[in-house]
């Protein structure tokens, strides 16, 4: 997939005006934060063989939540909670929200494609009732600092996503709990009867899909400046697309977090093109959908090229 | 299917919850009159919810509101639902222009009277239409722009980044054409940069002002659709290091956030759409409309504004007048942006 990224890259920036540039780069990096932390969390849920359509509402509702706690303006509160405390809070509501999902879905066994459906819904709604429909804005100074300032010349959101997909990178791949994850989506009765605690497992992954899709939201607040009742919508549908994309199995047990990343920054490099490409805005899903399509298809072009030719 | 005793007991946990939730049963003095919302993820939208269960209810009806979500079918389906239980009005938000009609007939076949509010809907007939003229907003918002381009530069040029809402909703359509008639009639110079952000979402208009900074240079003046567009704009340029009026900007439904941003100097412009005096204008006219009374085309005073009622193919239409809000008028009350909704009671048309 990185190779096929390379070529849309490439492409762009010889066929779009202004493209080729150190600052559509960075966009583009800096563009695919959140996206690119829900699809971590995703990844994990997707290869230990369950789904999680509920990190979009849990990453929305963060945001509003700790808009809620900290905003001088359209807060009900305006109580301005210390940065630092407002993220222990959101990170603790992303622990419950996977608490939750974990037990009803490996506790309870219900199916987890309903369970976390059922949670995106209820959260929507309840970060309605939070909000009541307003948008709620300016965060303090603190708060912002992660979205507004750089290190090393590169905003601080690109260090924190690059630097969680090389922590959960190799924590799939390096640890034994990873080994787990694969182990577990590959089939779950194998690691059962080798005595691997798959229950243990399965609410470790749903615990951390919520706490990254949360985190995820908080630095959505942070770079908004707030939250408006909208926010994030269609998130978990690019989300799924980078994952997919990436080279997981929606069955389970295969996947890789490099390829994940690939396919976050390709919908990212996509979004960008559009938006500095003079493009009718009614053309603009189309373009969107065109290119995602022939990206999957020059995929599996290479890799049946691959398997022929060696 | 068998459930353990555990599942058997949260769903029962969980029917106790929402019985407990569930309002009581409301006298019906005059009877139900549902208000159908298009979403609730708008500061328009649950301020209208507000304005229109204080108003109307306000005159004795029991008001029900629906939220469709955003689809189109889902409210179809609700009007579909609400037919039956005999309400004696409906009145209609709808997510979709045409996918709507079909229920608005159905009602009406069922004698139940339907108002339109804020949509320009001319395919079908209406008791009542109250709208502020999305095209005009548009209108309004090109003059503005103009104004504004014309203090920067002395002269009517420079470039506009106009940022839609989504693409597949009628009302950012309305708007764009409406400002960009005008534009192109009586600003020719003025370049347009127009871009679509999708479902409405915040996060990709911040995403649009972001490239388009790095490959058009020399924006002179945004201009959103929606308020709630703007929030990460403007921390966009903070984050920047840019000054309030480095690029102006305006926006085009009255929300809060814009007639803060507008205090704040982050925002020159904000064009209003007279939510609160939409629905009185509702209001004003309900019992008429439902003792079966024709209503009198003419000029009439809503809420201050001079509007204009008309007999249209589509049934009576009541036009509202929007208005350009600066800083010099941000404080008036009547704009909803100021939260201060009407709580009637409402001076009805005999």
């Amino acid at each position: 997939m990185w190779a096929i990224l390379a070529l849309i890259i490439l492409v762009c920036s010889l066929t779009i005006e202004h493209f080729f540039q150190i600052g559509i780069f960075i966009n583009i990096l800096q563009h695919a934060t959140f996206v690119g932390l829900l699809a971590i969390g995703l990844s994990f849920c997707i290869i230990a063989g369950h789904m999680d359509l509920s990190i979009e509402s849990v990453m929305a509702f963060a945001a509003m939540l700790a808009a809620w706690l900290t905003a001088t303006r359209g807060s009900p509160l305006g109580l301005q909670v210390n940065t630092w405390l407002t993220l222990a809070i959101v990170l603790g509501f992303g622990a419950l929200v996977g608490l939750i999902n974990a037990i009803l879905v490996v506790r309870l066994r219900i199916n987890a494609f309903i369970v976390t459906l059922a949670m995106y819904i209820a959260l929507r709604g309840l970060g309605l009732i939070l909000t009541g429909g307003r948008s709620m804005y300016g965060l303090p100074a603190d708060f912002r600092f992660v979205a507004a300032n750089e290190a090393l010349g590169l905003p601080l959101l690109i260090w924190i996503l690059v630097g969680a997909y090389v922590i959960f990178g190799v924590i799939l791949r390096r640890t034994r709990f990873g080994r787990y994850v694969y182990l577990v989506g590959g089939n779950p009765v194998a690691p059962f009867r080798a005595g691997i605690d798959v229950p243990r497992v399965l609410f470790k992954v749903f615990i951390l899909s919520a706490v990254l899709a949360a985190f995820a939201g908080w630095l959505l607040a942070a770079r908004t400046n707030g939250a408006t009742p909208n926010l994030g919508v269609g998130m978990l549908f690019e989300a799924f697309a980078a994952v997919v994309i990436g080279g997981v199995s929606l069955r389970g047990g295969v996947g890789a977090l490099s390829g994940v990343f690939a396919g976050v920054l390709l919908l990212s490099t996509i979004d960008t093109a559009i938006n500095v490409m003079g493009l009718d805005a009614s053309y603009m899903q189309v373009v969107r959908g065109l290119l995602m399509l022939l990206a999957v298809l020059l995929d599996s072009a290479k890799t049946a090229a691959q398997r022929r030719y060696g | 299917m068998q459930l353990s005793r555990r599942a058997l007991g949260i769903l029962a946990a969980s029917a106790c919850a929402v019985a407990a939730l569930s309002p009581p049963l409301a006298a019906q003095d005059k009877g139900t009159i549902y208000y159908f919302i298009p979403t609730l993820l708008d500061e328009f939208q649950t301020e209208s919810q507000k304005a229109v269960e204080a108003l109307v209810g306000g005159l004795g009806y029991k008001v029900v509101s629906l939220d469709a979500q955003n689809e189109a079918d889902r409210q179809l389906r609700q009007v579909e639902d609400a037919i039956l239980t005999k309400p004696v009005a409906m009145i209609m938000n709808a997510v979709d222009f045409d996918a709507i009609v079909p229920g608005v007939e159905k009602a009406r076949a069922a004698g139940i009277k339907v108002l339109n509010f804020d949509r320009q809907i001319r395919t079908t007939e209406f008791e009542l239409t109250s709208v502020a003229g999305t095209v005009e907003i548009g209108q309004l918002a090109a003059g503005a722009a103009i104004d504004l381009l014309k203090q920067r530069h002395g002269s009517v040029k420079g470039k506009v980044l106009q940022i839609l809402g989504d693409p597949g909703d009628n009302y950012t359509l309305d708007i764009q054409q409406g400002f960009e008639e005008v534009m192109a009639r009586e600003a020719p110079e003025v370049e347009i940069v127009t871009k679509a952000a999708l479902q409405w979402e915040a996060t990709n208009a911040g995403k649009i002002f972001e490239d388009q900074l790095l490959v058009t240079q020399d924006i002179d003046l945004v201009f959103c659709h929606a308020a709630h567009l703007t929030v990460p704009i403007v921390g966009i340029m903070e984050a920047k290091g840019m000054k309030p009026g480095d690029i102006m900007m305006m926006a085009s439904n009255g929300a809060p956030v814009g007639l803060d941003n507008i205090r704040k100097g982050w925002q020159q412009a904000e064009i209003e759409q007279p939510t609160y005096a939409q629905v009185y204008g509702l209001a004003m006219f309900l019992p008429k409309i439902l003792k079966g009374e024709a209503l009198q085309p003419g000029t009439y005073d809503v809420m201050g504004l001079q509007s204009e009622l008309t007999i249209e193919a589509w049934g009576p239409n009541l036009k509202i007048p929007g208005a350009v809000i600066t800083k010099d008028n941000v404080d008036d009350p009547r704009f909803w942006g100021n939260l201060n909704a009407p709580t009637g009671p409402v001076t009805v048309v005999e």
